[in-house]
């Protein structure tokens, strides 16, 4: 699938990558995954799994710089976007069912200088 | 050199085998793409739909297809996956789509507390026709538009109460 946008900057780059996802595995926390937007139902949205249910996050809420704690409710997950100060996540949304979960990202094939797997370990 | 003019015999055989084979495989491929994004049977059972739906188990047709065009609408019974359990289906009815105020009372046993919500961009509000015993909205909130999966269509068994849905 093609993927574009500054929210996962330094694992994906903003103006463009061709990447393939799988269905078939579990996903767990440090995936990349491909997710439907629970705000607009038409748009699909890649970010990384923070926390599953169960997990503690904590976060920084963007508008009064105040941090936050949460525990992710049963059957959702906590995705984040690697370039926190660009990314509507759930930061933004709330913790996200996890039927709405498309697919994990696993390798990119576009640009090619970048051919590879894209792993759970952040920068 | 008898057993390759054997094998010559038998190819007329394989050929036709494999035809064969092919199209009882393209029809269970068929089949499964009907049933998983056109139209489906699904077992359905619980309390949380009465007296629309019976507690011992129905079984309904449910399609596909409306979700995917975004033509589901209000009083529609849908199948939606629970958002708190991914791997359990649930079969509720639409009450509010995005950007409706609802109002509702979280406790119908204990009096008469009423709580207001706007649903929010994305969303639909979804109960169950049998407030006492259903888990529903009023308990998870709004559940987003995707985790809808199918439109309810029409009964089909308990074969007395075959019949559309309303």
């Amino acid at each position: 699938m093609y993927a574009f946008g500054p929210s996962m900057i330094l694992t994906l780059h903003p103006s463009g990558n061709v990447a393939l996802a799988e269905r078939i595995s579990e996903i767990s926390r440090g995936d990349v995954v491909i997710l439907q937007s629970p705000q607009d139902p038409n748009k699909l949205l890649i970010k990384r799994v923070i926390g599953v249910e169960g997990d503690c996050v904590s976060f920084v809420v963007d508008k009064d710089e105040s941090r936050r704690t949460i525990v992710v409710p049963r059957g959702h997950v906590w995705v984040e976007g690697d370039y926190t100060q660009n990314s509507r996540d759930s930061r933004t949304f709330g913790p996200l069912p996890y039927g709405l979960i498309q697919g994990r990202v696993l390798w990119r094939v576009w640009p090619f200088q970048d051919f590879g797997p894209i792993g759970p370990t952040t920068t | 050199m008898r057993w390759l003019r054997y094998l010559n015999q038998w190819r007329g055989t394989a050929k036709e085998a494999f035809e064969q084979v092919s199209i009882v495989a393209k029809f269970l491929c068929l089949i499964h793409l009907t049933d998983r994004y056109i139209i489906s049977s699904t077992h359905v059972q619980g309390p949380s739909m009465l007296p629309t739906l019976n507690l011992t188990g129905d079984v309904i047709l449910a399609e596909h297809l409306s979700h995917r065009f975004g033509k589901i609408g209000l009083g529609d019974i849908v199948l939606v996956r629970s958002p708190t359990d991914p791997t359990r289906m649930v079969t509720k009815r639409v009450l509010g789509l995005e950007g409706h105020r609802l109002s509702f009372s979280a406790d119908p046993l204990a009096g008469d507390g009423s709580v207001s919500v706007v649903v929010p961009k994305g969303h639909v509000w979804i109960q169950g026709d049998n407030l006492y015993a259903s888990t529903d909205s009023r308990n998870f909130g709004p559940v987003p538009y995707n985790l809808i999966e199918g439109k309810a269509l029409l009964r089909v068994w308990p074969p007395r109460f075959f019949g559309s849905l309303r």
